[in-house]
Parts: C-alpha cells; structure tokens; sequence
C-alpha cells in the first residue's frame, strides 16, 4: 500500500486545465517533490490530495482511504501547510495549536502534552503566548509546521515550504523536513526551487501545464539526459548570429554576447565546426569547456518540450 | 474516543474559535448591540411609550442583530487573512464549519437577548410562558444566525461588501416587521410586505406571549420560523459548498 496516491486526477476551471490527469504514487517513509513552474498545477494537484478540492475526474488515496468518499477518515490521517496560508494572527501561538488540535479531535491532555514538545522541536517555546502576528516569516511557518504535526500525522503535506523565506528560515525548514522523514513521517512537497527538490527529495515529478513531464530520482533526472553535453565557448568579440547559424546549424544553440553555449552529444564535432568559424571571422576563441547538465538544465528542457 | 465525539469536539473548535476572534471585537459589539439598542430607545422615548409595551419588541431586534451581527463577516475576513484553507485541510467539512460559524453567532444573540428579559422579569414584566419565550429564542438566534452565514456566501474577500448588503437587507426589515409598529396598526401595503419577513413571525409571537396580542395564531408563527430557518439551513449550506472553491483562488 502507498502512503499517497493519485490514479489520473484532472481538475479544470472553466476553460483552464489546471491539472490534466496526472498519476503518481507515493512510498510510505518516502519525501516525494512536485516540481515545477509557477501555475504548473501544484497547488491544484495537492488540494486534491488533501480533501479541498473535488477532482472532475480520477481518485486521491491517502493509506489507501479515497480522500472524496471518506474525507474525514482520510484527513485525520495527515497535515498539511497550505500555500501561503496563515495561522490564526490574533490567536497566540498556542492557541492556534490548541484550535488544530481541537479539529482533529484530541483531547485537552493530548494538545498540552504535544503542544510541549512541538514547542520545543519548533523552536517556538518563547513565542508561545505571542499574538501570531508578531511573529517573523520564518516563525510563522513554523508555527504553521507545527500546527500540520500536533495530529502526528502519518503523512505531511507542504506545499511550497520554503518559499518566500530567507536563507536561514528556509535551511531550518528543510532539516526538519529530512528529520521527519527519517522518524518515518511520509513527505509530499511542493517546489519551484530546484536546488531544493534536489537537495531534499528522494523523488521528484517535474510538472508543467498539468502535465508530469518526468519522474525519478533527482540523480537518475540527470543521468537520463546525460547523454547530452554542455559546451561553452567565451570569444573575445560579440558573435554574428548569422554567420555562426551556418556553422552551427543542427545543433540547440544559445548565444550571449560573447558566451555561446551548444547542447550536443559529440562535442568534438562541435569544436571543428567552431574552428572553422573562427577561421572565416576572425574572432579568437578565449575558453571552451564542456560540462554535465546541472538539474536546473535538466528541469528547463523537459518543461520547454 | 468515538466518531460522533470527535465530529462535536471539531465543531466546538470552531465555535470557540469565532468567540476568541470576532466576538471580543470592539467595533462589532457595538454595532451588533448598542445600535439597535438606541433605535428602540430612540421609538420608545419618541413615541412615549411604557417599557411594558417596548420589552417584546426590543427582546425581537436584539435577538435580530446581535445574531445576524458578526456570522456575515467570518467567510470573507478569513479568505482575506488566509486562515480559511487551514481549516478546509483539517479533518471537518464545510457544512461543519457553518454549524460552529452559527453555534457561536446563536451562543452571542442569545447571552444578549436574556439581558432585556432579565430586565422585564425585575421590572415584573413576565412572559405567559417564559418555557415558549426560551425555545422561540433558540430557533430565533438559529434563524438570524443563519441568515447571516447566508450573506457571507458571496465570494468576496472583503468584509465591508457583505456587511452592506447585509445592512442594506436587515435595516428596512425592522420598519415592515411589525418590530416597533403592531402589525394591526400597519398600512396595508406594509402589511402585505410584512408577510415576507422573517422576523414579522418572532416579533408577532413575542408580543404575544407578553400579552400585547398576537395577529397571527402562534402555530402559525412557530411553523414560519421553522420553515425559513430550514429553507436558509439548507441554502447557506448549498451556496457555501459552491462558492467554497472561488475563495481559494481570491488572492
Ligand atoms: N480556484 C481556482 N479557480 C480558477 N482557476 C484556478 C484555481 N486554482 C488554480 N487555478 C488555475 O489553475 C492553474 C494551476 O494553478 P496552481 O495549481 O495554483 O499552480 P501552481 O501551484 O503550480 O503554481 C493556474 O492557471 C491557475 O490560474
Ligand atoms: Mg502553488
């Protein structure tokens, strides 16, 4: 059984797909990524999974409970930090853990026996009589984690965790992430940062226009375009657009001033035909060097296609 | 703990959330209270009438706004301060969240609609039937509670916009009710307009029950209450489901 599973959701709004039959499953103790640009559909596919919103077509499992048939049951089994969500700013810290826990149905002694020791975990124990909104970015999503883990739930959703926050906040957050991971708590994250999908994930599905474009480890993402290599050349004049086309037709091409980078798969090939038009131009080449492509590369190439 | 414990104890979060939020508010207190208090005070002293003729009508309009006061500002005020999709992942449905929106909004307008109550029972001003005051009272603040739940059903983040409309809607209410005019004493044209109102009903049988002449039979006004509570039970509940989903995308 999976932790999270999703059998072909599709969600439209009016003449928007938002998301567009979208399928993948979710291992229990794993921390899954969804990957990708703004409006790709992120936010649509996790409401879906967590019971917000209705899917037009397909099923949300969480442990194997259908999220629509049995939302409650399905609920109480997992957290969840909306987007841009908000904790409760005229409720103190405590007070909106308490409400949280409240709405999973735990008892008085439970809340104050959890409240202590989130408090702790979070690093929230001073803040914890102050109105939330006096709280600081970093802080307050914290508080918002916290208030995902008062339930202890089997499976934590985050939807763009880290984003907004600054360097530090946002390392916090993603070491607490792995933490939980590692004490057996299931991870489904949504990201734009693709350093960070590749940092914390064991899984990432790269998504665009509602579409999965790929799926796999971070590693294996980069190994299945590996065949392909980056070669960038400096040159110490601008470069004519024209004149290079005629070298350099077959190949995806991108010039930069004097920078000029080439996706191939026979670099040699490339540089005679470099070569050839340095000869005929009389620029002089200043550098070259070929290099892997990086995630980042990885990720723009499969959503441009 | 069991299932049904569990359903209440998410529904009680709700409502004590309300009262911790809106109900220790300032502006909303005085708005839902002390206005409608000086609009009796205002027709009670213009028209120099005796207190025991005003009790019935003033209990009629404190149970009309205290209960419709705050219920149509939680949807919007909380799609605004982004609250509203941390509740919606947790373990509750929609229609439970409107139970404890209105649970709490029954618990504000009943606390208050004793205090003019008290008041006649220490003056001896006392109902025929204080048990039938009490149960009307209950299905009363249900009703306007509700009422205002239903106003907050238009998909907007913006609380002043739903709290016009409800003004708009609640204010020429208490002229064609019968609240500060007996119906018998009304123009016709009114008369007819009163038919429509829901608060004509409670009004009516309140003056009743404190001995100042019911127009309508009492069955008559106990079964229109219950039928407009349920008529706006179920539409709060249906518009609500719908327009759930344009809140989340409000920005
Ligand atoms: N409630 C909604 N109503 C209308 N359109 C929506 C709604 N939610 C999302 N959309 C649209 O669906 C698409 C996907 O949005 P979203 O899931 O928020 O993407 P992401 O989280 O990846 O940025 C966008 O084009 C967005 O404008
Ligand atoms: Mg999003």
């Amino acid at each position: 059984m999976y932790a999270v599973e999703a059998v072909n959701l599709y969600k439209r709004f009016g003449d928007i797909v938002a998301v567009d039959h979208v399928s993948f499953a979710v291992k229990k103790g794993e921390v899954f990524g969804l990957l990708g640009p703004n409006g790709a559909g992120k936010t649509t596919t996790i409401r879906m999974l967590t019971g917000v919103l209705k899917p037009d077509d397909g099923t949300a499992k969480i442990m194997g409970i259908d999220v629509h048939e049995e939302p409650i049951k399905a609920k109480s089994l997992i957290g969840v930090v909306p987007e841009e969500a908000n904790p409760y700013p005229d409720l103190t810290v405590r007070d909106n853990l308490t409400l949280v826990g409240m709405l999973y149905g735990l008892t008085q002694g439970d809340i104050e026996e959890r409240i202590r020791g989130l408090l702790k975990v979070l690093d929230l124990y001073k803040a914890r009589s102050r109105k939330a909104r006096t709280l600081s970015k970093g802080m307050r999503q914290r508080l918002l984690i916290a208030m995902a883990l008062i339930s202890e739930p089997q499976v934590l959703f985050l939807d763009e965790p880290t984003s907004g926050l600054d360097v530090i906040s946002a390392r916090k957050i993603r070491d607490l992430i792995r933490s939980l991971a590692k004490a057996g708590v299931t991870v489904l994250l949504t990201t734009h940062n693709i350093e960070e999908a590749g940092a914390i994930c064991d899984r990432v599905a790269i998504i665009n226009k509602g579409h999965i474009v790929a799926l796999g480890n971070p590693d294996e993402l980069k190994i299945k375009t590996s065949k392909h290599m980056y070669l960038l050349a400096l040159f110490n004049k601008p470069l004519k657009e024209e004149e290079l086309a005629h070298y350099l037709g077959p190949y995806e091409y991108r010039v930069n001033g004097r920078k000029l980078s080439v996706i191939c798969e026979d670099p040699g090939d490339v540089v005679e035909r470099l070569l050839s038009y340095v000869k005929s131009s009389g620029v002089k080449m200043i550098s070259i060097q070929t290099s892997q492509p990086s995630f980042e590369e990885v990720f723009l190439r499969l959503v441009r296609r | 703990m069991d299932n049904w414990r569990r359903t209440l104890r998410s529904i009680w979060a709700i409502c004590w959330k309300d009262v911790k939020i809106y109900y220790a508010k300032g502006p909303i207190v005085v708005m839902g209270v002390l206005f409608p208090f000086f609009l009796w005070l205002a027709f009670q002293i213009g028209r120099g009438l005796e207190v025991k003729e005003g009790i019935a009508p003033l209990i009629a309009i404190t149970a009309f706004f205290t209960s419709s006061a705050v219920t149509p500002i939680i949807l919007p005020w909380e799609t605004r301060q982004r609250t509203l999709e941390m509740l919606l992942a947790r373990p509750i449905t929609i229609t439970r969240i409107l139970i404890g929106d209105i649970l709490a909004s029954m618990l504000f307008g009943l606390s208050f609609s004793f205090l003019p109550v008290l008041y006649g029972l220490l003056l001896g001003i006392v109902p025929n039937n204080l048990g039938t005051l009490l149960g009307l009272l209950v299905l009363a603040t249900l009703e306007f509670s509700t009422l205002g739940v239903l106003f907050s059903a238009m998909p907007t983040d913006v609380p002043a916009d739903v709290v016009m409309i409800s003004s708009a809607v609640k204010l020429p209410l208490i002229f064609v009710s019968g609240t500060f005019m007996p119906l018998n004493r009304l123009p016709e044209i009114m008369r007819c307009i009163a038919l429509f109102s829901p608060l004509t009903y409670v009004t009516d049988l309140i003056r009743g029950l404190y001995g100042g002449g019911n127009y309508f039979p009492c069955i008559l006004d106990i079964s229109v209450t219950a039928l407009y509570t349920g008529v706006f039970v179920l539409l709060t509940v249906k518009l609500h489901k719908i327009t759930v989903i344009r809140r989340l995308q409000l920005k």
